[in-house]
């Protein structure tokens, strides 16, 4: 079988493809910060809260991470609106994107928060801080800093996640990559492209997650 | 003197035959594999009711499903089916994963570009359709509604052309997608063959989705890869065959419920 | 008329189990023999050798699992003018994916071991692959018993990515029984409910033997 290759083709529309990866970082970007909130949220209830709520986190936790993430998204869009509940297709995306992220965050930071040294905790206590205080004050901060490597893989990860929301009509590279290779017949060409561009936003993402550690924890000397 | 001699006898007994494998006297086409390998490899997609669709027992079953069997039992080999969804029905055929594709594919000179039609078998028409309670009437009507449309099919190249500034197109990868999109609520309309359309208007009769507008009317008919020109003469002459002897027509009626029209020929 | 959601239905979602079971295996497989290369050549000594593993990691780490698909699906004919099967093809992208995975988890092993042990083999003249064979190996091979299990989760839910490109697994089951039955609200929980009934036994065994573990060895849990 004789392949023309026709790279030439996707340089054409290279502006197209370069908007759905801006699309994908944006979408990345929100349910990363959304997603750490929640998982805070959870790691504090599951490590400090009433019964109740630890069940319920752990309940959280354990269904997310043991269903896969394209299930979870189709729930979001297909089976919701059964319900009565509608999201749009960018809606959902997000919002099953936040939930996933939370769920495998909140066990990083969970872990952050168990190796923070309980003198710190018992100091905090002594100074007559309240749970809720000592925190955010005194907890969180190196919690998140000992864990950061683990959340910035957690990060990459859903970016690269996130190119499975093209299923539910959700706009961002994968589904801009796909449509394109329909109309113009060179699967291949353009799959092999986007490839290069999530590399790209992976290696990308990364050098901003490290700049990020350095401006936020290192700079302030010893905590 | 003697090694320049042994050279060349070296060089001869390599070159000969060399140049005798690496042009053969006929080179060996998709047709000639499909013959000696007995094996037909046929791209279909099962979730585009009623040319594909998955029947009680998890089989492949429609009008193209068929035809496709009947095409391999008179070419006397083994049916492969490469079940792909409605987006890869041409990709997978250009990527070499099967021989032909007997899926509803449209003929559209686009397509004519990157593959060769075989003559069409069938006739179907491209609608918009969607609840009663979403008013459209004109092409006007679609601006600000959310139309599900397909990739990968005659829909996704017509309807950008007839819709105007302003309607949202959401994209699917395949029409049992883009049914389960309407049928959720998730989009206004959808755009997909009248018989895809029928399917879903039966199977949810409680859900009132009636046809809105004709988009256009097309043929569909199998692809090949650009060059296999014996393996499209022999389909030709199978559809030829079996448009003569009502075959075709029969197997339409069956899936479709309606009259085969005439076939074009070119 | 729209089929209910009945034990045909049912029935055909868990034939499809074994696909996604024998793909996860298969991967686990043949990413297992690639991963123990990659941990490998990213110890030994030549740095170009130990580059090249790390590329190959980068690679497979830094791009979504579903384009890896795309790309294995449409290139392997293309490149190689091979004709393989959506099997074969499916097959390999997750094999090599999972050898980039694997074989980090086992280099992290085989680090993991304490430079005496090293140090040990050495003074008893043994040449470098005896080390690891002898001393070495056996030892990380107990560590990395825990995050293989771990990622054998990952792994099945992946498989899940296949359905995009036709491949018929459980998700794929689940989506053609929705375009069926037209019924989303119950089908694709009962197919996430089905994966978590694969998983979750998975992931209480991981964490299990990584407690246990960690106690034999006597080798503090890092975060």
């Amino acid at each position: 079988m004789n392949y023309v290759f026709q790279f030439n083709v996707v340089w054409d529309h290279l502006p197209e493809l370069l908007n759905g990866a801006l699309l994908t970082i944006q979408l990345s970007a929100a349910a990363m910060a959304l997603g750490l909130c929640l998982a805070v949220l959870c790691a504090y209830g599951k490590s400090a809260g009433p019964k109740p709520v630890r069940w319920l986190a752990t309940a959280y936790v354990e269904l997310i991470r043991n269903t896969p993430f394209l299930v979870q998204i189709f729930i979001f869009y297909f089976s919701l609106p059964a319900i009565g509940l509608y999201l749009s297709a960018n809606t959902a995306a997000l919002l099953a994107m936040t939930v996933n992220l939370g769920a495998y965050a909140s066990e990083i930071v969970r872990a952050g928060i168990e190796a923070v040294p309980h003198g710190q905790v018992e100091a905090g206590r002594a100074l007559g801080l309240k749970r809720l205080q000592i925190f955010r004050s005194i907890v969180i901060f190196p919690a998140l800093k000992t864990v950061y490597p683990a959340l910035s893989s957690q990060f990459i990860l859903l970016m690269l996640s996130s190119s499975v929301v093209s299923t539910i009509s959700a706009v961002e590279l994968t589904a801009i990559t796909s449509s394109l290779q329909s109309t113009t017949f060179r699967p291949f060409e353009f799959y092999f492209v986007a490839t290069g561009l999530y590399l790209a936003m992976s290696l990308g993402f990364r050098a901003v997650l490290s700049t990020t550690y350095w401006a936020v924890f290192q700079r302030r000397g010893v905590v | 003197m003697k090694i320049c001699l042994r050279l060349l006898t070296l060089a001869l007994l390599v070159a000969v035959p060399a140049l005798l494998v690496a042009h053969p006297v006929r080179a060996e086409s998709t047709l000639d594999t499909i013959l000696k390998e007995k094996k037909l490899r046929v791209v279909i997609d099962v979730a585009n009711p009623p040319f594909g669709v998955l029947d009680k027992s998890g089989q492949p079953d429609g009008s193209d499903v068929a035809v496709a069997r009947q095409m391999a039992k008179d070419m006397g080999v083994e049916l492969e089916f490469v079940q792909v969804p409605t987006a890869g029905r041409i990709s997978a055929l250009l990527a070499g994963r099967a021989d032909v594709t007997i899926a509803s594919i449209s003929v559209t000179s686009d397509r004519a570009k990157a593959v060769m039609f075989c003559n069409p078998n069938g006739a179907l028409s491209i609608v918009i359709l969607g609840p009663q309670s979403v008013a459209i009437k004109t092409p006007a009507d679609l601006v600000d509604k959310r139309i599900g449309i397909t990739r990968g099919t005659l829909e996704e190249a017509a309807v950008p052309k007839m819709a105007p500034q302003g309607t949202k197109i959401v994209w699917f990868d395949e029409i049992a997608a883009t049914i389960q999109a309407l049928l959720s609520g998730q989009v206004d309309a959808v755009a997909m063959t009248s018989f895809a359309g029928k399917t879903m208007e039966d199977g949810n009769p409680d859900k009132k989705i009636e046809t809105k507008l004709t988009v256009t009317t097309a043929f569909y008919g199998p692809i090949v890869r650009h060059g296999d020109f014996d393996l499209r003469q022999w389909i030709n002459t199978w559809i030829f065959l079996n448009t003569q002897n009502g075959t075709l027509a029969a197997i339409y009626k069956k899936y479709t419920g309606l009259d085969l029209p005439p076939l074009p020929v070119f | 008329m729209a089929r209910g959601f009945e034990i045909d239905e049912f029935l055909y979602l868990l034939k499809a189990i074994p696909w996604t079971l024998l793909l996860s295996l298969g991967a686990l497989f043949g990413g297992g023999i690639l991963g123990f290369l990659i941990a490998f050549l990213r110890i030994v000594p030549s740095r170009p050798l130990r580059w090249l593993a790390i590329g190959y990691i980068e690679l497979f780490q830094g791009t979504p699992v579903l384009m890896q698909l795309f790309v294995a699906y449409y290139g392997l004919a293309v490149l190689f003018n091979i004709q393989v099967g959506a099997w074969p093809a499916v097959l390999l992208a997750f094999s090599l994916y999972s050898g980039a995975f694997l074989g980090e988890i086992w280099r992290g092993s085989i680090q993991a071991i304490p430079r005496p042990q090293w140090e040990a083999a050495t003074s008893l003249a043994l040449s470098f692959p005896k080390q690891l064979w002898y001393v070495i190996l056996p030892q990380a091979a107990r560590i990395s018993i825990p995050p293989t299990v771990g990622f054998m989760v990952q792994l099945i839910k992946n498989t899940s990515i296949a359905a995009i490109i036709g491949f018929v697994e459980l998700t794929r089951a689940g989506l053609l029984m929705t375009d069926a039955t037209f019924k989303p609200m119950i089908v694709y929980p009962v197919v996430a409910a089905l994966y978590f009934i694969l998983c979750w036994p998975l992931s209480l065994l991981a964490q299990t033997l990584e407690r246990r573990i960690d106690a034999n060895l006597g080798i503090k849990r890092h975060l």
